[in-house]
């Protein structure tokens, strides 16, 4: 029994985690916290499902163009949501076009895929048993993000641009960083890692329109408990939040786990408004 | 007294107005019923299996000469699944189409809004909608069911548990629907009145994506069957495949969803379908000798012959729509014409109307005319030609 929670509660909370990574990355970026990374989660089970058990196309096809598919939303999200709100201001921390465009992805989904749950194909073909692939896919997807951001951000150029927007967008500036391309690049980069969770816990959430609200708000809760914009935060506070709901979903059930979660998730930001890993923002005077 | 030439004119366009004609085209006019099915959106599939027998009914009255030498036009609006845009629809075919009767909406939701408006309209109504506060004698006299109440549908769920399976320890869940948590709501009493111990209850978020601490929660309480109540099918696939998953060997018992072809898609493994027992009806279902009733049969020949695809919808839909038209011409034919009293009327004391879906009857103070041994369960993976076997239990 304790195995079952553990096993499901890391896996739920590593799809949590990489969309609150998904947050972040946009962030980063922008200041902004685009409310399209549920939505992003929600597209990669979606576009995988119909690549790979509607279409019949290859795994790697379809886990490629399902990959594509959420970089392009998330390019789509910078260009239409995001920049012209950022041309009149210069920094806006939630910005309520990005979660009109959330919800019209999620309804257009909705039209085009319909309302009702599908299946998300199996992707390896190994036996079922305590340790099936609908768990370790969004470990190891959430393992493979962390190892690459890390690379990327300290191992290349592109990825020291990225960090120097995201310390300090003036300066960086300042030094002749192409702003506008770095952040589009990390908007699909978000939508990539986005895609990645959606596809990776497929089997978990199934292809669902509905699961775009779900993921936005529990994928928050690990930014928020995390702090902003930082990544391991996001993965700490991820897998906690997946081991307490489902620890809650045993001990207490029904809709009372979520109320459990949500109890737990206001109390720590009473306590630390920074969040549990995060640190408070100084000032520069 | 002198007659002027206004006066006569008067007088003969008076004539005229009330018309001596009047009744020779009364006579021929179609009997226009007002359809409000969903055709698109998330109720269609519904919608879409009723719209067949529906339509192969009026063509079958049609084709025989009518009733009483008139036509039945089925003046149909799609309600895309949207209580608003039935609404506009319903007020539409009332004011403008100037129906005589409607036949709709087909699910609970659109006839929760349309319901009360035809009967501000007096406008008489049947509809086959299951929620039970669907039909009031007292606050809509003009409206009737063919089909069960969320009662009757629970009851005979029950019955089956209890009855049946014999199984004493029930778990009895729902989404956190209003659906969901009013039939937990409802049902658990009955249960327990029916001398059940229900050893575990519970509203679950339908978006949960894993059910097994839930499944864990039944098992160690020590539930013998379960029983949820949903129409989604993403849920109901989720305890499904849990319960296979942890080779809990406890029937599921409960809501038609569970034998639809969204949960059959859901599914890990087919294997996992076994000792699922969906609602149905015993019109629609294979006996233990894989036969159909003799009027179902019958029903079936004529759909074939009229090339009406079954394998992709379920039977009693296409039943249920068949027998609306029947009875709106049964009426008109025996009640004297297609005034709205007239129509209510005769439904008020109508006994025993021959539908393939099942025998309706009404009084003045039951407008539910389904009959409650009529409402069985099946066994979900037995699925054929739109058509399920009984589930283990019952008598042919």
């Amino acid at each position: 029994m304790a195995i079952s929670i553990v096993l499901s509660g890391v896996a739920i909370g590593c799809i949590y985690a990489l969309i609150g990574i998904t947050y972040n990355v946009m962030f980063s970026a922008s200041r902004v916290f685009s409310f399209t990374a549920g939505t992003l989660g929600m597209l990669g089970g979606v576009l995988g499902s119909l690549f790979i058990a509607r279409i019949g196309m290859p795994f790697a096809a379809g886990f490629l163009l399902a990959l594509a598919g959420g970089a392009v939303l998330g390019i789509v999200t910078e260009i239409v949501a995001v920049r012209p709100v950022l041309k009149r201001l210069d920094q806006h921390l939630y910005v309520l076009s990005t979660l009109a465009l959330a919800l019209m992805v999620q309804q257009f989904t909705a039209i085009k895929w319909g309302t009702d749950a599908r299946p998300f194909p199996r992707l390896f073909d190994l036996a079922r048993g305590g340790f099936d692939q609908q768990f370790w896919l969004p470990m190891v997807a959430c393992a493979a993000v962390i190892v690459g951001l890390e690379l990327l951000y300290r191992r290349t150029l592109i990825g020291r641009a990225f960090v120097a927007i995201a310390e300090d967008t003036y300066a960086a500036r300042a030094l002749g960083l192409p702003e506008r391309s770095l952040r589009m690049t990390s908007f699909a980069l978000a939508g990539l890692i986005g895609a990645l969770a959606g596809f990776a816990g497929g089997e978990m959430l199934l292809a669902f329109f509905g699961n775009a609200p779900l993921l936005t708000f529990y994928g928050f809760i690990p930014v928020a408990l995390g702090g902003m914009g930082n990544n391991r935060g996001a993965v700490v506070a991820g897998l906690l939040l997946g081991l307490f709901q489902q620890t809650a979903n045993f001990l207490v059930g029904g809709i009372f786990a979520s109320v459990a979660v949500f109890t737990v998730f206001i109390v720590v930001l009473l306590v630390h408004p920074e969040g549990l890993v995060g640190a408070t923002l100084q000032r520069r005077v | 007294m002198s007659l002027t030439r206004r006066q006569a004119l008067k007088s003969a366009a008076a004539v005229a107005a009330s018309g001596f004609a009047k009744p020779a085209i009364a006579a021929n006019e179609p009997i226009r019923v007002g359809y409000l099915p969903a055709l698109t959106g998330p109720s269609s599939s519904t919608g879409i299996g009723i719209t067949r027998g529906a339509e192969l009914a009026v063509k079958e009255i049609n084709d025989a000469g009518g009733v009483n030498g008139r036509m039945i036009e089925l003046v149909t609006r799609d309600t895309q699944s949207d209580p608003t845009k039935a609404v506009n629809a319903a007020a539409e075919l009332v004011n403008q189409q100037h129906v005589d009767v409607i036949f709709g909406p087909l699910n609970s939701g659109e006839s929760l809004a349309v319901v009360p408006q035809l009967a501000r309209m007096k406008m008489p109504q049947m509809h086959p909608c299951w929620v039970d506060s669907l039909t009031d004698p007292k606050k809509y006299p003009m409206c009737f069911r063919d089909a069960p109440t969320n009662q009757q549908i629970g009851g005979a769920a029950n019955r089956y548990v209890v009855k049946v399976l014999n199984k004493k320890k029930v778990a009895v869940i729902s989404d956190t629907t209003g659906y969901g948590t009013a039939s937990v709501n409802a049902y658990v009493p009955m249960l327990k009145s029916m001398g059940a111990e229900v050893v575990y209850q519970g509203n679950i978020d339908a978006a949960n994506p894993d059910l097994k601490p839930e499944l864990l929660r039944m098992q160690s309480a020590g539930a013998e069957a379960i029983m949820p109540w949903s129409v989604n099918a993403g849920f109901l696939s989720r305890i499904i495949n849990t319960r296979g998953d942890m080779g809990w060997d406890v029937p599921i018992v409960g809501q038609t969803t569970l034998g639809s072809g969204q949960t059959q898609a859901l599914l890990e493994n087919a294997e996992y379908w076994a000792k699922v027992y969906p609602n149905n009806f015993r019109s629609c279902c294979f006996d233990a000798h894989g036969k159909l009733p003799e009027r179902t049969t019958a029903f079936v020949e004529r759909l074939q012959k009229a090339k009406i695809d079954m394998g992709d919808t379920l039977l009693w839909w296409i039943a249920l729509g068949y027998d609306g038209p029947r009875m709106v011409a049964d009426a008109v034919k025996n009640g004297g014409g297609t005034k709205p009293e007239e129509l209510v009327a005769y439904w008020n004391h109508l006994k025993n109307f021959p539908g393939v879906y099942g025998d309706i009857s009404f009084t003045p103070d039951q407008h539910n005319g389904y009959p409650d041994d009529e409402v069985v369960m099946c066994k979900a993976n037995s699925l054929k030609g739109g058509a399920f076997n009984l589930a283990p239990g019952y008598s042919a």
